[in-house]
């Protein structure tokens, strides 16, 4: 489990997309803040992915803020992923990860 | 999905670009805001459709052509002035806008924090009011009467002392507050270091530094342009309704204090106006009993910040040790 | 032969587009990460594309991905992601020489044997220089990865020092150049974008035209402009009664154990039961045949 190094942002406000900004944290835990146009019926989905997503990179230590305007799984997925990239200035990236 | 839609960024400097988006906002009945530091702008072909600026941390002059409304042309915009914002380490933002546009700026992630009589509306991206209160409450003292200050102290005068003396003897607490920006001609360090070292005789006085919240660029920007008489009274009225609806509330406090104002016309009709605010029934939270304080005088004239700066200017300190307590003296004499 | 009429290019970064672009049912989806998309967002949008590629609304459609050149800093890692997301082809951004396409080839190959992947990724050449065209029959014939080759006009006409018309003579070259270089090495030939979007007829009369010249397809920008595509390169009902003919008589002809076939007492030899092939896979794709369009 590692920390990201900084605080990093990904993706757009526009429709079927979403803005995902990342911070590193204190605590040991994946804090998430979400906000989305389909939180009702997927808010729980969402938050799911979001999880595996930063499991399987190997991360705690981290707030992540979600604005989503109805983003499929993979967006979701892409934007977290090039956040996190970006959060830890990653030039190799590990494929079999994402 | 239509991709004949362009979008650019640009900087102040960029004087024909800026000149076509004044013309645009005008055009479509809306006033050009001053000193914006970055725009975007979207065009469909040659035609400007929508734009947006960015002023330190508040986004403001966001706009869409009427006939291109509902296309969702703010997102794009909003999403670029996000990334200029952040790219330059400016991550909490705010907007100033129209009720109507609540709506619109929930959608980019923004939290209302006040709307002023459904005039105008501040929002914020960040949580830092509710974190900001909630330092506050750590603060809290008991008492019937619970005093506040707020003060620029540019710099702190015998005048403003004296204002401290008055309302810390008529309170059971006295919160004082010092405004933060740094858009003055004395540093906000050296401000609140002056006002403390003025204060340190006083035992029922907590001075706190200002925040976002309280008089700052972001709640009421033209107060640091009112030599110039444009203190705008809706921004001036927002203010103190953040004032009285979040701060206050967190720390008990009961009443405002305020010298009087012999000289400065903005000023008196900011008093004028704040005393409506704060002590008229809104609804939302506990009036707040404004108390204007007989400024002090010397030589027939009300000592103020501006008199300390003028005989900084010429160096008169014979004249400058009859209005500054001996600390400020120090400072001035220093610099 | 696939049919390939249609090629719509999806910015990387509009991902609106990006998740949508299937529903609009393109022969070829074309994802850019070149020019379309800005510095910034380059490692965004890279991330975008391959999972976008992964996800089950492209499993039955053609994909391909315009990367950036090898010599900037994204050319490298883009085909790293791609091609691991199983794209179909790699557009090559600028096409100048042979020595182009060997060396994209080869970067891809050697990507390909690392993940260890059996899909052989095809290449498609963007001519969009003087000597681009120049060399083009040379291009076209350089690798058998090669499905085609495309006209880059904006880019071309600069390079020539004119602009783009209406008329369409300032392409009038490069077009016939790069028509016959992709004829005599049996790949594609690919239009460049009609850009004026408002253009309705404008487009109808440019896809009309490059049709008669021969060209496989066209690339587009708006999806819109997929439909009015593809009933412009559907045959007339003349070729497909035509066509039926032909396939029927060798059919008869193949059963009966007959070497040659005719019709009206004409041959029909190899090339001409291809062409009806070809004739009969429009009409299909454009809902002649009780296909779908």
């Amino acid at each position: 489990m590692s920390k990201i190094k900084k605080r990093a942002h990904a993706g757009t406000l526009e429709s079927s997309d979403a803005f995902i900004e990342i911070e590193p944290i204190e605590e040991d835990k994946i804090k998430i803040e979400l906000q989305s146009s389909v939180e009702e019926m997927y808010g729980d989905d969402i938050r799911e992915l979001i999880k595996k997503v930063i499991n399987e990179l190997d991360i705690s230590h981290i707030s992540v803020k979600v604005q989503d305007k109805g983003a499929l799984d993979y967006v979701i997925k892409a934007r977290l992923q090039a956040a996190i990239l970006r959060a830890n200035d990653d030039e190799k990236i590990k494929w079999d990860k994402l | 999905m239509d991709s004949s839609i362009s979008f650019s960024e640009f900087d102040c400097l960029n004087n024909r670009r800026v000149k076509r988006v004044e013309k645009f906002l005008n055009d479509i009945g809306l006033d050009f805001p001053s000193s914006i530091e970055n725009f975007v702008i979207a065009k469909d072909g040659d035609e400007l459709i929508a734009c947006g600026g960015l002023d330190g941390k508040v986004l403001k002059g966001i706009a869409v052509a009427p006939h291109r409304r509902g296309e969702g042309l703010i997102l794009s915009i909003m999403t670029r002035l996000i990334n200029i914002a952040y790219s330059k380490g400016i991550k909490d933002l705010f907007i100033f806008s129209t009720p109507n546009n609540t709506d619109l700026f929930e959608d980019c992630g923004f939290k209302l924090i006040e709307n002023c009589d459904n005039e105008i509306i501040l929002m914020e991206n960040s949580n830092n009011l509710e974190n900001y209160k909630k330092i506050l409450l750590s603060k809290r003292k008991d008492g019937n009467t619970i005093g506040s200050i707020v003060m620029n102290a540019n710099p702190f005068t015998l005048g403003h002392q004296y204002l401290v003396e008055q309302a810390a003897e008529r309170s059971d607490w006295l919160h004082l507050f010092v405004v933060k920006e740094d858009l003055s001609e004395f540093k906000f360090k050296d401000r609140i270091d002056l006002i403390k070292k003025g204060v340190s005789h006083i035992s029922n006085v907590t001075v706190h530094e200002g925040s976002d919240y309280i008089i700052s660029n972001a709640t009421f920007p033209t107060y640091f342009i009112k030599d110039k008489g444009k203190i705008n009274e809706l921004h001036a009225k927002l203010d103190l309704r953040i004032f009285r609806d979040h701060l206050a509330p967190a720390l008990g406090i009961t009443h405002r204090f305020v010298g009087t104002e012999p000289y400065c016309v903005v000023t008196n009709n900011y008093n004028k106006n704040m005393k409506k605010v704060l002590e008229e029934p809104n609804g939302a939270s506990n009036p707040i009993e404004m108390v204007e304080i007989q400024r002090v005088e010397k030589d027939g004239k009300a000592i103020s910040a501006s008199r300390v700066r003028e005989f900084l200017k010429v160096k008169n300190f014979n004249e400058l040790e009859k209005i500054v307590p001996s600390s400020t003296l120090e400072f001035l004499k220093n610099i | 032969m696939k049919l390939r009429r249609s090629m719509l290019f999806v910015p990387g970064s509009n991902t609106s587009m990006v998740c949508n672009a299937f529903v609009y049912r393109p022969d070829t989806v074309m994802f850019d990460l070149e020019d379309s998309v800005a510095i910034e967002e380059k490692d965004s949008a890279r991330l975008m594309v391959y999972h976008a590629l992964q996800h089950f609304t492209y499993d039955d459609m053609e994909t391909a991905v315009r990367v950036n050149p090898l010599h900037s800093i994204y050319g490298l890692l883009d085909l790293e992601a791609v091609i691991r997301a199983g794209v179909d082809i790699i557009r090559l951004p600028k096409t100048d020489t042979v020595e182009d396409v060997l060396q994209m080839q080869e970067v891809i190959e050697k990507i390909e044997f690392k993940i260890g992947t059996d899909k052989k990724t095809k290449l498609l050449a963007a001519i969009e220089s003087a000597q681009g065209v120049v060399n083009a029959v040379s291009i076209a014939s350089c690798s058998d990865r090669l499905m085609g080759i495309a006209l880059g006009a904006e880019d071309f006409v600069r390079d020539l020092h004119t602009q783009r018309t209406k008329a369409g003579s300032e392409l009038m070259a490069a077009r016939a150049q790069i028509l016959l270089a992709a004829r005599a090495a049996k790949i594609h030939a690919f239009d460049s974008v009609f850009s004026d979007v408002r253009d309705k007829e404008g487009f109808i009369r440019e896809a009309k035209y490059i049709k008669d010249l021969g060209f496989d397809g066209k690339s587009l920008i708006n999806p819109n402009q997929i439909s009015v595509l593809h009933k412009i390169f559907a045959p007339s009902k003349n070729d497909v009664e035509w066509a039926l003919d032909v396939i029927e008589a060798s059919t008869n002809a193949k059963e009966k154990g007959l070497g040659v076939v005719s019709i009206d007492g004409k041959m029909v030899d190899a090339p001409v039961i291809a062409r009806a092939q070809w004739t009969l896979e429009l009409a299909k794709a454009s809902g002649m045949l009780g296909g779908d369009e």
